[in-house]
Formats: C-alpha cells, structure tokens, sequence
C-alpha cells in the first residue's frame, strides 16, 4: 500500500539480555497533535494545541517544534511508555498512565531517544527512533502503552504535545532487572 | 480493470485502513465561464525521501553544522540543512512557482527519490506558462476520530491557448540550510489521465492530509 505507515515495536529482555518477548503492530496512532504542528509549518501560521499538560496554548511554527530526540532521564520528550488501557482517540494530549523516570516503585529509567538518519531501501523511505527503558525499581512492571511526546512553541510558551498513542496489542511485563525498547519507525513509499 | 478503476479500488481499500495518516488529491479544470470541465480523485502516491529527511532534521534538532543533507528541487544536495521554524512552508503567495503546490507535464511514474516534478510548469502568461494563484490551507478540523486540513491551488491560463498534457501535481517545501528558503518536493503525484486548460479556464488542485484514530 503506496501510503505512509507509522509502525512500532516492541522487546522486553531480562537482566541477562534474553528477550523474553515482543511485539511488531501498525502504530494506532498518529494524533490530531502531529498534523496540527505539520499545519502550523505548512501554512507559517499558528493553531490550536493541547499540551501534555492538558492545556491549549495553541502551536505556531518555529523551529524547536517536533523535536523529539531526548535525553536520559527525561520523561517529558521523546519515546514514553505507561500502564494504561484508554483507547486511542484523535485528540490524545498525553498518555493514558504514564510511568516516569526513577528506579522507584512503578517507575523505569529512561534512556537517550535519538532519531536515527532516514534510509531509503528499495521504493521505501524509513525514520526509525528508538528508547530502552530499565526496569530497577524491584518490582515487575506491566507496560500497556507507548507514544511519542515532543516539543512545541506557542505564541508565548514552550511546552511538549504528545503526537503518537498506541495501546500495546499485548501488555508486556518487564521483570526487576530488565528492559523495554520502543522502536517507532516512519516508512513512506513510493 | 480501467486506470480509474484501479483508483478507486485503491482508495476503498486506503478508507478501510482504520488507523492511518492518509493524503489524497482532488484536481479540476474549470472553463472561462466557471464550468467544471475535468476533474479527478484519488490517493496520493507519494510522500518522497524529503519529507522524512525534513522531519529528521526537526524530530533530532539537527543543528547548523550538523550535517542535514537534503535533495532541493534544483537537482543540488543541501548539506548543511538544519532544523527551522520553515520547515515544511509551503504557502506560496501568488505568482511564486518556487514553493507551494505545482503541476507539471511529466508521466513519469513517482519514486521515492523524486526531487522535483518532471517538467513543471512555469509562472506566466506565456506559451504553457500558468498564473499561480495564492496556494492556502483550511485549518484541521476534527470529525469523529479523524482530523484533517487541507491546502489548494489554481492555476489560470491566460497563455492565449489550450495547455495540454499535464499529468502530474505535487508540493514543494521549504527548508532552512545554508541560507534560508530552500525548497524541496515534498510528495508527487502522477494523475490517471491527461488534463487540458482551456485558455481563460484554470486548474486547481486540492490536497487533503487526514489521521484517523
């Protein structure tokens, strides 16, 4: 299908590296969120946006925006995961549960995000960005959702906008010591 | 099976995608007097390598220096591209045949590593030269679990006679590298039949980005 996909996927290993399992889905979703900051650049204007922190200060367009690679330990930007079973909707503004950064009780270190150079195989063009979460918290830790939280500039404020939901197809349990890694990757094809 | 009819199974088949990032087209040519005498739909094929490279350059804050390295429409390599509140522009004002969307001559099926439409069209009123009106979007709306805009161009032919043969729409974008607006195609498309402008008529074309949840 000549149209473009976003995919994810999902490996959850142990302490010692073994993959105990993992999932490969179409990504359900691109959000309202993304195609706001791509209108906002198309057309150099501004427009309405929800930010994680579930207010509007609308989107205007400047040059921070999308921006998504992230550094450890931050759990504002980038590839995030979380505990909730909320159905994707179109106007998603953060994740239904998400699980911070910390090695406490329900929490998961989070490692750097970086964006990788597309590539192009073939009549196919793919962005893949990946993140490994470390479960140190002593506990096992279920994940049932993953997506995207990037930065955004309004007229006045910079925030972030989560613009990329999915609900895992099955939850995955990271056992104390393990990890989780999240890849996302954007295919266009020709 | 007739090329439309491939189109339209194609496109059944896109609307069943419950969840996806979709984009499709809508051209029509109208006569002098505002009759529509030629009009087509269909799915979009497709984004090209650009559009990901622009996103790259915005999603990994890709600095001045950093090595972003775009194909612009003129054929050359930009190899200082970095992340830019013009990423993406593609408001073209009137009489700008640099940016925004343009429709050209060329059959030549889409590739990922298209640069440029195949023979575009010029701005003007001269042999096969077309006025390029403003090229303005309609802010996202949400119906439902689907959130759309759309962006829009007309092209009048005041050329003195019939233009013929276009085949072929698509959108540059700008980008930001080593000095500001520089352009790249960012999605291309070749149409199912043939179009002809009548002299005095106009052609427009319609773009419509859409994700359901």
């Amino acid at each position: 299908m000549k149209i473009p996909g976003l995919r994810y996927s999902v490996v959850v290993r142990d302490r010692d590296g073994k993959v105990l399992s993992c999932e490969n889905q179409r990504s359900r979703s691109m959000l309202g969120n993304w195609y706001r900051i791509l209108y906002a650049h198309m057309a150099s204007t501004s427009t309405s946006l929800v930010r994680t922190d579930g207010i509007d200060r609308g989107v205007i367009n400047f040059g921070d925006n999308w921006k998504f690679v992230a550094a450890a330990d931050e759990d504002y930007m980038g590839i995030v995961i979380g505990t909730g079973i909320a159905a994707v909707t179109i106007d998603d503004y953060k994740l239904d549960s998400q699980i911070m950064h910390g090695t406490g009780s329900g929490q998961m270190r989070h490692l750097a995000s970086t964006p990788g150079w597309p590539s192009v195989a073939g009549s196919s063009c793919d962005f893949l960005t990946s993140r490994t979460f470390l479960n140190n918290s002593g506990g096992l830790i279920t994940v049932r959702e993953s997506g995207i939280y990037c930065r955004v500039k309004g007229t006045t404020y910079y925030g972030y906008a989560c613009i990329v939901r999915d609900v895992l197809a099955t939850p995955q349990d990271v056992p104390d010591g393990g990890s989780v890694t999240i890849d996302y990757t954007l295919r266009i094809t020709a | 099976m007739t090329e439309e009819q491939d189109k339209r199974t194609e496109r059944a088949a896109i609307e069943a995608l419950s969840s996806e990032a979709r984009l499709s087209y809508k051209v029509e040519v109208t006569d002098k007097d505002g009759r529509v005498v030629q009009d087509e739909e269909g799915p979009s094929h497709s984004y090209v390598r650009q559009w990901n490279e622009i996103l790259h350059l915005q999603a990994a804050a890709i600095y001045i220096g950093g090595g972003g390295t775009v194909k612009m429409t003129d054929g050359s390599t930009e190899g200082n591209a970095y992340y830019s509140v013009r990423s993406f522009a593609s408001n073209a004002g009137i009489g700008v045949d640099r940016s925004g969307l343009r429709i050209g001559k060329d059959s030549t099926p889409v590739s990922i590593n298209d640069y440029a439409l195949g023979a575009p069209i010029a701005q003007g009123t001269g042999l096969d030269q077309l006025e390029h009106q403003l090229t303005y979007f309609t802010a996202p709306s949400v119906v439902g679990s689907t959130l759309s805009f759309t962006m829009q161009r007309s092209f009048v032919n005041h050329s003195g006679a019939t233009i013929s043969g276009i085949r072929e729409i698509g959108n540059y974008v700008e980008f930001t590298g080593s000095m500001l607006g520089r352009v790249a195609l960012g999605f291309r498309d070749v149409l199912g039949s043939s179009f002809s402008i009548p002299d005095g008529g106009a052609i427009t074309v319609t773009y419509t980005l859409k994700v359901t949840a």
